[in-house]
């Protein structure tokens, strides 16, 4: 093989092993000192620029919080127990299984409120601007949820429709 | 040689005509041992290339830059990952997924 060729080739790995090897070093190194896997709350200081004080006021609200999200989810959990025991082996959905469902939806949508509540509570204690934006962010991640499902089932209908 | 092959001899030396020499000769044959005594040039922009890659000046200078751009974009990226970590930590704890 040409001489300049197998030089070319030789540089170019050593470049490339020197940019990988500097960018997954920096990167890793980056993301362990920064990432605090202890502190639940790290982000929204962070993010929203929150002082000791207002983190202090949030803390006590996400304390406060924290049993009655438990409760839910215990409560969540044994409704869809339930609900998986009503359907059983069967293949029919029985009258008692549409009451489990619909008890499951109402727990839901209870939580579903309670969370929203917490987040009204959580942004109250932000500085007006970033309130707005913290709750934006979690409306988008508790009701976005569900609206991306509801997207794509409807996507997929649309696309299910045109075929046929 | 016998005086007769002398005259003959000069003769002939008088008779030879000279060819003339074509539009600057002389400098056409220097320049062709000049450029036979210059050391020859790359054959190709690969060899110039690879010229170039093995002065230590610039294979250390762009060993640095690789350096330093592969550290400022990982530093970048893990800063991004650590914000996104946060983020989904944030929100397992406040949203879990059986409650969204």
């Amino acid at each position: 093989m040409n001489r300049s060729l197998v030089i070319l080739l030789g540089a170019l790995a050593v470049g490339a092993a020197i940019f990988a090897g500097s960018y997954y070093t920096s990167q890793r190194t980056c993301t362990m000192c920064v990432s605090n896997p202890a502190d639940k709350l790290a982000w929204l200081q962070d993010e929203f620029h929150l002082s000791n004080a207002e983190m202090t006021h949030i803390r006590a609200l996400h304390e406060g919080y924290e049993p009655k999200c438990r409760e839910m989810c215990a409560r969540v959990a044994e409704k869809k127990s339930e609900l998986a025991i009503a359907l059983g082996d069967g293949t029919n959905i029985t009258a008692e299984v549409k009451q489990k469902l619909v008890e499951l939806g109402e727990l839901r949508a209870q939580c579903q409120a309670q969370m929203l509540q917490h987040f009204v509570n959580v942004s109250q204690a932000m500085p007006p601007e970033q309130g707005r934006r913290y709750l934006a962010e979690m409306k988008k991640f508790t009701l976005g949820f569900h609206e991306d499902i509801e997207q794509s089932m409807s996507d997929h209908a649309g696309h299910e429709h045109g075929t046929n | 040689m016998n005086s007769e092959d002398i005259k003959l001899q000069e003769l002939l030396r008088g008779n030879r005509s000279a060819p003339a020499m074509p539009p600057r000769f002389q400098q056409k044959v220097w320049r062709r041992i000049e450029d036979a005594d210059a050391p020859a040039a790359s054959g190709s922009w690969l060899d110039a290339l690879a010229g170039l890659i093995l002065r230590p000046r610039f294979a250390f200078a762009t060993a640095a830059v690789l350096l330093i751009a592969g550290g400022v974009l990982g530093t970048h990226e893990g800063s991004l990952a650590a914000r996104h970590d946060a983020q989904a930590r944030y929100v397992a704890y406040v949203a879990p997924n059986p409650l969204r």
